[in-house]
């Protein structure tokens, strides 16, 4: 075995040497036995006559020598490698094709992989990230659970199974000012250990003492992130030792963080601070640091040659006794994971998987287009096929050199389609992944991996096999002769007929779902039941200065009628809970209802003129007022299908409902705004006045405008501003801006497949031009005679063009089937009513019919112009 | 005569048993030795010589001719020794065999 090895091995290296030997070797034989018969008395050139019948074909023997040395594997790939190059160089055209088409097809495979790898596999970019090791309390089904301040104490001084456990609160909105430049930015609250456990290393100063993150409230210490330190003291060293006003108390600078540090989410961060601040931090509770406020994340390394499921084991183990008796719905168990990737939108790991399987369809339409091609082709290389088949070659050596050469195309195409997709990538980070939907920064490290490329590279050699296996086997097969019979017969490219009806299929479906996606997108930007192209947003969070209750309900009510007397305002509202036409959710029932009975709705805290302000029509009764207070009796406003639900029609105005605990009186009744996909369940809604709630600090405020709202936010933040100064406004973004944020996965979708489809119809287009030029080049002669016979150009043009949009007319009606299905399966990335979706399907078949006919217009016109004598005379 | 299916390998490593030898002569001492009875395939010679120098049965080399050209000859190794004693024997056994059987009556 092993000689054998090293003789393949040598013999491999010496190739040039070996090939001369055998030749030597191969002319001494026939020379000598020559010799022999001359001897006997034969004349020279009969006995090399005698000798050549007698010993057969000179280049196949060699042949089976190479074969019998073992290395007929290595060698001939090299030889069809070069004979590959030569061929390419000889049709260009062809070559050009299959490089472009795969490597734009594998541009959408590489695209996928690498958001895939960014949103949903990358560990951290640490070192050595496999250590790393996120700790997360599970309650219910959730596994995501953050912990308290005193839980992760418990954990952190017991564990030994994890070398480090760090804690950390890395969204925190933290208000910060330096020297009169007051703004929201993203915080971090972390351990002093946080930046051991990430191996972070500071541009300058320092991180945290494990001192000055010992005592509550006492050590005011903040580290910069680098940009932050950038813009804000443009990079001066002096920042350390700086004072900086963080939520309204005043920390000093130590230290800032290098460029891009490992980020535990997608929000770049731009301050820290201890967790002992965590009051000054997170302003939620009570007191941030109980028992009972659950915040802070944990990231810890394994100790040396410790596993996760030790870890587990070990964490579960020493769980903090309270966990064991607390009520589903909170902490009770623990979950240690590795953690994977930078998503935080729970579609978008059924986008990755939709844009995986239409990039995967893409890149399979392409190979049966150039399978058609490439059979085509081969049929016109039938000769030289036939030649070096009679010449010694093994139909199978025919077959590997079609395939060597597809995938030597295939390769090319791989690598440039690796490149685009760094492009592709760059702009979709730009587009999509720059901002958050409430106007926030963020980074994604888009960066290929070498997995990514390898995967790219991967499926472009296996397209490359998969577009040249069939048409090579079929011209390894076909008979040596080449006649014109046999030329009229495969003139009749009936595979390339299903090929071509296939891909005008797949083309249809991507257009289809491509336009539902796109026009999804717009439908919730444009929106049902509500106008939002004039709406501007603003949050004001008094909270983060610790207001009051009624210091903060005075600065709402006195900025409300400010920004009411602007005028390019129209109307000003506000929510109390969640965003601007999303809120939260509140159990409603009816007097009576077990609570059992009781519904899941949605639910929000909303001020006077809200409606009018969305422009969402009140269908029955009234929208909140000024009547509305504190004081008053506690009033609903429902929406239409929740009264659908709870009374008989008509019936609901003057009802009572039961929201959460409280009976409230129904005044109104709504047009529906729902935000929830076709695949989700339409949204329930009930409304609560903003005024009923005496415990109101922070709110969403939606300004209608008269003009472009984008214009006059800077006016509106001013005039908040001025009415005190002290109160941090955020997310002074539009209404438009913000769903286009919300419907990220839908545009990405809609992006990607507008591409997808866009590259499947030109396909469709080459393939047929391909075919139908080709089946006129090989009909030449049928097409002269019947010419001849007196058919008319029309007649020859209509044959031609009937042939080509027949096929892909019937390929693009099949192709509405597989469009409902696709957009069944993107079900909930669609937005809006599923009534028009047949008007898509309908357009894609004609959009791919149009390309079909055209495809098929200049090989017609083509054959229109064959003189029949020329023709006749061919061959 | 043509040989008979596998017996190729058994003659070629038989040819060059006493001394080195070139394809020519191998195919030329089959012929010879066998009275003329056996006549060895020129297509399918060479191959056979090149996989017993791969399987390491026989070694090459390059020398001069009687006729004073280079010509590669081959020679016996000794695992080439040991095969040619195995399928010798296993050769007469089977051959034994078959006259045993065709001699039963």
């Amino acid at each position: 075995m092993l000689d054998d090895l090293r003789f393949r091995i040598r013999v491999l290296f010496r190739r040039g040497a070996a090939e001369r030997e055998l030749a030597d070797e191969l002319r001494f034989h026939l020379e000598r036995q020559a010799d022999k018969y001359v001897a006997s008395g034969m004349s020279r050139d009969e006995a090399r006559r005698r000798v050549r019948i007698e010993f057969g074909g000179v280049e196949q023997i060699a042949e089976e020598c190479r074969d019998a040395r073992g290395l007929a594997l290595i060698d001939t790939t090299l030889q069809d490698l070069r004979y590959a190059v030569r061929t390419t160089r000889r049709s260009p055209v062809f070559a050009l094709l299959a490089v472009a088409t795969i490597g734009l097809a594998t541009a959408a495979i590489a695209t996928v992989a690498s958001l895939a790898d960014t949103l949903l596999w990358r560990h951290l970019g640490a070192e050595h990230p496999d250590d790393i090791v996120s700790v997360t309390a599970t309650r219910g089904r959730r596994t995501d659970g953050a912990v308290s301040y005193p839980d992760y104490l418990t954990f952190r001084d017991r564990v030994t199974t994890v070398g480090t456990l760090a804690a950390h609160y890395s969204t925190a909105p933290l208000f910060v000012a330096t020297g009169g430049n007051a703004r929201e930015v993203n915080g971090a609250v972390v351990s002093a250990n946080y930046f051991s456990v990430l191996g972070m290393q500071p541009a300058a100063g320092r991180f945290f003492y494990e001192d000055e993150d010992r005592v509550p409230d006492r050590d005011r210490v903040a580290v910069l992130g680098y940009d932050f330190w950038q813009t804000t003291f443009g990079g001066a060293r002096t920042a350390i030792g700086a004072p900086i006003t963080i939520n309204g108390a005043v920390f000093t600078v130590i230290g800032v963080a290098r460029p891009r540090p490992v980020s535990l989410t997608p929000l770049p961060v731009n301050v820290y601070i201890p967790t002992m601040m965590l009051r000054v931090g997170y302003r939620w509770c009570d007191d941030s640091l109980a028992v009972s406020c659950t915040v802070l994340g944990m990231i810890g390394r394994l100790a040396p040659g410790r596993t996760i499921a030790e870890a587990s084991a070990e964490l579960a183990a020493i769980k903090p006794a309270a966990w064991d008796r607390a009520p589903i719905g909170e902490n009770r168990g623990i979950h240690v994971s590795r953690p994977r990737g930078m998503s935080e939108d729970d579609a978008e790991p059924r986008l990755v998987a939709t844009l995986g399987a239409v990039a995967i369809v893409l890149l399979v339409v392409c190979c049966a287009n150039l399978a058609g091609l490439l059979g085509a082709r081969s049929l016109a290389r039938q000769t030289e096929f036939a030649i070096r088949v009679s010449l010694g070659a093994a139909p199978l050596r025919i077959v590997r050199q079609v395939v060597t050469e597809s995938v030597l195309l295939a390769g090319l195409g791989g690598v440039g389609g690796v490149l685009l997709s760094r492009v592709f990538i760059g702009a979709l980070a730009r587009m999509f992944f720059s901002m958050d939907d409430e106007g926030h920064p963020l980074y994604y490290d888009f960066s290929q991996s070498n997995a990514t490329v390898l995967t790219t590279l991967l499926s472009a050699f296996a397209a490359g096999i998969l577009f040249s296996v069939m048409p090579a086997l079929r011209a390894a097969r076909k008979p040596a002769v080449s006649s014109t019979a046999a030329r009229s017969a495969s003139a009749r490219w009936s595979t390339s007929r299903w090929l071509l009806a296939a891909q005008a299929a797949a083309a249809v479906a991507m257009a289809a779902v491509a336009a539902l996606l796109a026009f999804s997108a717009r439908a919730v930007v444009e929106g049902r039941n509500y106008e939002a192209a004039h709406v501007a947003l603003m949050r004001v969070r008094p909270r983060l200065i610790k207001y009051t209750p009624e210091r903060a309900q005075r600065f709402q009510r006195e900025a409300i009628d400010q920004l009411h007397a602007l005028p390019s305002v129209q109307s000003v509202s506000m929510v109390g809970i969640g965003t601007v036409l999303s809120g939260g959710s509140m159990q409603v029932g009816l007097p009576g209802w077990q609570s059992g009975q009781r519904l899941t709705v949605s639910y929000n805290e909303v001020g006077p003129a809200y409606f009018a302000t969305l422009q969402t029509p009140v269908i029955a009764g009234r929208e909140f007022d000024d009547r509305d207070t504190a004081t008053s009796a506690p009033v609903a406003v429902v929406g239409e299908a929740l009264a659908g639900r709870l009374w008989p029609p008509g019936r609901a105005l003057g009802s009572t409902i039961l929201v959460g605990r409280a009976e409230r009186q129904v005044v109104g009744v709504v047009a529906d705004v729902s935000m929830k996909s076709r695949g989700e369940a339409a949204d329930l809604w009930v409304f609560a006045p903003f005024w009923q709630n005496p415990g109101q600090i922070d709110s969403r405020i939606a300004i209608r405008t008269a003009g472009d709202p984008a214009a006059v936010l800077p006016e509106l933040a001013r005039v908040v501003h001025h009415v005190d100064p002290d109160v941090p406004i955020a997310e002074t973004i539009t209404l438009p801006t913000r769903l286009s944020g919300l419907t990220r996965p839908v545009r990405v979708g809609a992006l990607f497949i507008g591409y997808a489809a866009a590259l499947a119809m030109f396909l469709t287009a080459i393939g047929l031009y391909g075919a139908l030029a080709f089946a006129v080049s090989r009909r030449t002669k049928e097409i002269g005679i019947r010419v001849a016979l007196g058919a008319s150009r029309g007649r020859v043009v209509r044959s031609i063009v009937n042939d080509g949009v027949r096929v892909v007319f019937a390929g693009a009606a099949a192709g509405i089937g597989l469009a409902i299905a696709a957009s069944r399966a993107v079900a909930s990335l669609l937005y809006g009513s599923a009534a028009a979706d047949w008007l898509f399907y309908v357009a894609a078949v004609f959009a791919v019919a149009g390309i079909g006919l055209a495809a098929s217009l200049l090989p017609a016109w083509r054959a229109a112009r064959i003189d029949p004598i020329v023709a006749l005379r061919q061959d | 005569m043509d040989l008979p299916q596998g017996t190729l390998d058994l003659l070629i490593l038989k040819a060059v048993a006493i001394e080195p030898q070139h394809g020519w002569a191998i195919a030329e001492r089959i012929h010879q030795v066998s009275n003329t009875a056996l006549t060895v395939n020129q297509g399918s010679l060479y191959p056979a010589l090149h996989r017993l120098e791969r399987r390491g049965w026989i070694r090459a080399s390059w020398d001069v001719s009687d006729n004073n050209r280079r010509a590669k000859y081959y020679e016996l190794t000794a695992k080439g020794r040991r095969q040619l004693e195995e399928q010798t024997d296993a050769w007469r056994a089977l051959t034994a065999a078959i006259n045993l059987l065709l001699d039963h009556s």
